[in-house]
């Protein structure tokens, strides 16, 4: 990416400004909106609990799908276990508040150190694998973490393990959002510096990349450390917020399918891609699952939604933004010709 | 030991399945290079047929195989000449969440055709087995296996002898070239997901003999066909047998070591699969091109 592909044009400078400014305007006022104070001082809401957890959960899938973006956007290694990352960092915040009593800041720290040990004991060995052989090792590594941790005692075997419940909204979303922030961050300055550089270079070629000096092992384990600390950071948050974690929903293999998903209809390899499509599909996902009895519906229309945007739109919808492309019928036209048999 | 012998011949009844499933997934990677995961979703589908023709009709399930066969054969087709071929050029991953939106779509479409419900095939010997000594083998299972293989067998001879099997393997082995001497590559392409699809029916016909089906029921499926060709390798039938087989008696052997339970057969099928991948990327037996 050059810098001139990066300066936006005015018209999606101005849109940008807006959704930044609405975005700021609810992190700023969420105090005066949701605290229990607030509502027994009769202080007027802009938003009810629903939405907060809504807002909560979407940053959190801008960490997952910005770490995800990392290792699989970045450096081409599109990993299906990144949620062992997730479930690893939860598990972390969980056995050391409640089995050994450690305050949650404390536990906190040590969650995405855990995840991103983890990354480089199993990083070492799988990151010699390509394309669907490292896509499929590591969806071999979540399933397997998972069991495993489904029949060990001490963490809780089947039933799972329960939290003290700390009641506070704003923490958890403060607490989420400031990791997602800390996601984009990273994902910014690495793309300026040597090391994101490197990363790409071993996506487009990577022979190509050893031979001009990139010390591909260490910057591929390297990017995956970095992406298993940022989500197992969220899987920690998650688990205190959450109050409650177990093999189903820390290890889950959809979220993982679901962050891939969010980055790749964002924009794989790009800044901002990953945040615009875990916004824009968690809501999606939000919205349909409201009735019970269209959860369905729901599944059909993301399915369809996902065939779509994988056909007509591969790079993103990040694409249709900074003026490289318009979206017209020429663009899915083209898109189509150039991937189609 | 009578244990241990009636543990490996469970074993291989089952590897038997996992033969089933894996033949039409490892066709369809090995050709396409499209890893479908939407293979469980088919399988499914095909078993959800047996069950309706038995509950119906009254017609053996293993009498409505060819019908499952037939009718997943025609919604291959379909699917890849209308919608796969669309991307088949793009990069690994985008074939990928493209199946994965597909698994979705059939998951819940098959939920508003039949619910949750749980639903079984129960024909009349489906509760007796052939007794050898201290050794029962269930007939079911055993019919099982020796489809498995028929299929294996099918396949086979598609492949290797007959026209379009040579074109598909050309199409396999250098789709330019392939083109160039005058393969219909939307045909041929449509045509291989077709027979891969027809052969996850068949497989689903043989599942709902001995296990409750719901929709969701194919998706380990998925993963199971997955490690079957990596363990296998891709590119013979013959790797595929023998990582099905190898596949279902590391997991019924797993299963009874002392210390493991059923709970972690997922964990040590996985173990031995990213062992195998370290030590040979390319499977067991696969070839290395």
């Amino acid at each position: 990416m050059t810098a001139a592909e990066r300066r936006l044009p005015s018209r999606v400078r101005r849109s940008v400004v807006a959704i930044a400014a609405v975005a700021l305007a609810f992190v700023i006022l969420a105090p005066l909106t949701s605290i229990d104070a607030a509502q027994q001082a009769g202080l007027p809401l802009l938003t009810d609990k629903l939405w907060f957890r809504i807002a909560t959960t979407v940053a959190m899938f801008v960490v997952l799908a910005s770490g995800w973006n990392i290792i699989g956007g970045l450096t081409g290694y599109a990993s299906f276990g990144n949620v062992a990352f997730f479930g690893l960092g939860a598990y972390t915040v969980g056995v050391l508040v409640q089995n050994l009593g450690w305050p949650f800041a404390l536990a906190l720290v040590a969650a995405p150190g855990v995840a991103a040990v983890f990354a480089l004991i199993i990083g070492l060995p799988l990151l010699r694998l390509r394309g669907h052989y490292f896509a499929v090792a590591t969806l071999g590594v979540g399933v397997a973490v998972g069991e495993v941790v489904n029949n060990v005692g001490a963490l809780g075997a089947s039933t799972g393990l329960f939290l003290p419940i700390v009641r506070s909204d704003l923490i958890f979303f403060y607490l989420m959002l400031g990791t997602a922030v800390l996601a984009v961050l990273t994902t910014w300055i690495i793309l300026r510096t040597r090391f994101g550089y490197g990363l790409l270079a071993i996506r487009e070629n990577e022979e190509a990349a050893a031979v001009i000096g990139v010390n591909t092992t260490f910057y591929k384990v390297a990017a995956f450390c970095v992406a298993a600390a940022l989500t197992g950071l969220a899987g920690g948050i998650f688990a205190q917020w959450n109050s409650f974690i177990n093999q189903e929903n820390v290890f889950a293999i959809t979220d993982n399918v679901q962050m891939i998903l969010m980055a790749v209809i964002g924009g794989a390899g790009t800044v901002l891609g990953p945040v615009a499509g875990a916004i824009a599909l968690e809501l999606i996902i939000q919205t349909l699952a409201g009735g019970g009895s269209g959860a369905v519906y729901s599944q059909i229309g993301l399915g369809v939604l996902l065939a779509v945007c994988i056909i007509f739109i591969p790079r993103g919808v990040i694409d249709f933004f900074g003026g490289r492309s318009r979206l017209s019928l020429r663009y899915f036209r083209q898109t189509l010709r150039e991937t189609s048999a | 030991m009578s244990q241990f012998t009636q543990q490996v011949i469970l074993g291989l009844l089952l590897g038997g399945v996992y033969v089933a499933v894996a033949l039409g997934f490892s066709l369809v990677w090995g050709i396409l290079n499209i890893v479908n995961l939407a293979h469980g979703a088919l399988v499914i589908v095909g078993a959800y047929i047996t069950w309706d023709l038995f509950t119906r009709l009254h017609i053996d399930p293993f009498l409505s195989l060819p019908v499952d066969a037939l009718a997943l054969f025609v919604i291959g087709y379909a699917l890849q000449r209308g919608v796969i071929n669309r991307v088949i050029r793009a990069p690994l991953l985008f074939t990928f969440l493209l199946t994965f939106g597909i698994n979705l779509v059939i998951v819940s479409l098959l939920l508003l055709l039949f619910t949750a419900d749980f639903r079984s095939v129960t024909p009349s010997y489906s509760g007796s087995g052939l007794q050898l000594g201290s050794i029962t083998i269930p007939y079911i299972r055993l019919g099982g296996l020796l489809v498995a293989l028929l299929l294996a067998g099918v396949l086979w001879a598609i492949l290797n002898r007959t026209r379009v099997g040579a074109a598909i393997l050309a199409v396999g082995a250098d789709r330019d070239a392939a083109q160039l001497v005058g393969v219909d590559l939307r045909h041929i392409y449509a045509l291989t997901f077709a027979i891969g699809a027809a052969f996850a029916g068949v497989a689903g016909g043989i599942i709902s003999t001995f296990q409750s089906i719901t929709p969701t029921a194919g998706d380990p499926y998925t993963l199971q066909a997955f490690a079957v060709v990596i363990l296998g390798g891709l590119g013979r039938v013959s790797a595929t047998v023998a990582g099905g087989l190898a596949f279902g008696l590391i997991e019924v052997l797993g299963q009874s070591t002392p210390g493991l339970g059923s709970g972690y057969a997922n964990a040590i099928a996985f173990v031995v699969l990213v062992m195998v991948l370290i030590v040979r990327p390319r499977g067991l037996l696969g070839r290395l091109a």
